[in-house]
């Protein structure tokens, strides 16, 4: 055939993560390539400091350098999996910092009070995402912004109720009921997918 | 409350213990029924396989090109470390790093140099990871500084930060660890050798203070794995001599984005 179908996102870097476990470096720069912007928006999220969030993103592609002969025992699709990694190590990077600065929580206070402060309708970014984040998008879009927000924020910094009505300046029966809904919701829109 | 009657709640339980906010006594006690219940245990999964998508939709925005180059600088590093590590044979009764013989075989030292800088890349410890962003931060306001590196001691702690300036050809060394040598000896820098067959070439002593500089010939510096440091006789060796006292400190020298 002389017109090859393009790759899916997924196939194209399941192929590089493979190469990549092969201690092929040109694979790792293109996946760098295809990835790091999304990574790297992953890490300022999670992180909630762009300087901090390049420690991050470099910490976790030498983690991918690594690891990704690991890649092939999970199920799950490879950006996600990516994005998990750069998640840990940004946690792991939270954690070290919050040892040695107790103001910490007081800057994420701030950040994260703006960030859900702003009510922009939709700020996801779907490119390069796999089909089952497209999925969640759908779903994660029927929730109310500030829901979608909680619930975000609760996953990608591993935050419990208590901390997120803190950090939040809201009440934690507030905070645990948009969590309940938003699960809820999520639930049912989620089934139709599956 | 017997839980598994009830499939909504099982549900829940799943979902909020894979969004994390199940916490305490109750993810413990959510943990032992998983265990023997196929069900919720699947039901955990789905459900850490869909949020773990979360991570998927947040927006993009580009990193500098320095973190690209950083991550080059370790998995070079890393490689290199393990091609070395295949074809080390089993190591003599000479001891590594007191062997001057090892100096000049330059690709062992190279080994050795690519295993510290993994372990500069990894930040190991926090301070560690501290001084080397804060050295990127300052290279990067400083683009005079083309050469940095963080020379540490058998434990990988910090003892010694030194950057290169070609502009002035001064290399700065500059004491963060509290090693302080005894008053009849003198700290000697070493720059190895950039491939086998050659020697190691001094480039200065330090002083009693805690930073020194030492000017420095911009030649002597170009393709040098790593950077050393060896305790010596007041005023260091003569010039032209190998090194005689043990190796303190050591570390590999990275080159900064220009």
């Amino acid at each position: 055939m002389l017109f090859m179908k393009p790759e899916s996102p997924d196939r194209q870097l399941i192929a590089l993560l493979d190469r990549v476990a092969q201690a092929d470096e040109p694979a790792l720069r293109e996946l760098y390539e295809l990835t790091s912007s999304k990574l790297y928006g992953v890490a300022i999220r999670v992180v909630t400091n762009r300087e901090w969030a390049e420690d991050v993103l470099q910490e976790a592609f030498f983690n991918i350098w690594r690891i990704a002969g690991d890649y092939k025992a999970t199920l799950s699709p490879p950006m996600a999996w990516m994005a998990l990694v750069v998640r840990s190590r940004g946690l792991d990077f939270l954690r070290r910092r919050a040892s040695d600065r107790a103001d910490l929580m007081q800057e994420l206070d701030d950040v994260i009070s703006d960030t859900v402060a702003g009510d922009s309708p939709n700020p996801m970014d779907t490119t390069q995402a796999s089909e089952q984040a497209w999925a969640l998008h759908q779903c994660l879009g029927r929730l109310e912004h500030k829901q979608r927000e909680v619930v975000s924020l609760a996953y990608l910094r591993d935050l419990s109720h208590g901390e997120l009505a803190e950090q939040l300046k809201l009440p934690l029966g507030t905070v645990k009921t948009w969590i309940r809904r938003g699960l809820e919701q999520l639930r049912g829109c989620m089934a139709r997918f599956a | 409350m017997n839980i598994q009657n009830n499939p909504s709640l099982m549900d829940q339980l799943a979902a909020s213990y894979a969004l994390g906010t199940l916490r305490g006594g109750a993810r413990r006690r959510f943990e032992t029924l998983a265990r023997d219940n196929a069900t919720l245990r699947a039901a955990a999964l789905v459900w850490q396989s869909r949020l773990s998508s979360v991570a998927e939709l947040q927006p993009q925005e580009a990193p500098s090109p320095v973190v690209w180059q950083r991550i080059e600088n370790l998995v070079r590093a890393d490689k290199e470390a393990r091609a070395m590590q295949a074809a080390r044979v089993a190591p003599g009764a000479v001891g590594w790093w007191s062997s001057l013989g090892l100096w000049r075989g330059g690709a062992a030292a190279g080994a050795l140099a690519t295993v510290v800088a993994v372990v500069v890349g990894l930040n190991v410890n926090g301070r560690l990871s501290g001084q080397v962003s804060e050295l990127t931060a300052k290279l990067t306001a400083t683009p005079e500084i083309e050469y940095v590196a963080v020379l540490t001691d058998d434990k990988a702690s910090a003892s010694l930060l030194v950057t290169f300036d070609p502009k002035n050809k001064t290399l700065v060394l500059k004491r963060v660890g509290n090693f302080r040598e005894p008053p009849d000896k003198s700290l000697e820098l070493w720059a190895l050798p950039p491939g086998a067959g050659a020697a190691a070439k001094s480039l200065g002593v330090m002083g009693a203070d805690s930073v020194a500089r030492l000017n420095v010939a911009d030649t002597d510096m170009r393709r040098v794995p790593a950077l050393a440091i060896t305790l010596e006789p007041k005023g260091g060796v003569p010039p032209g001599t190998a090194a005689t006292g043990p190796l303190l400190f050591k570390g590999a020298l990275i080159e900064t984005p220009k």
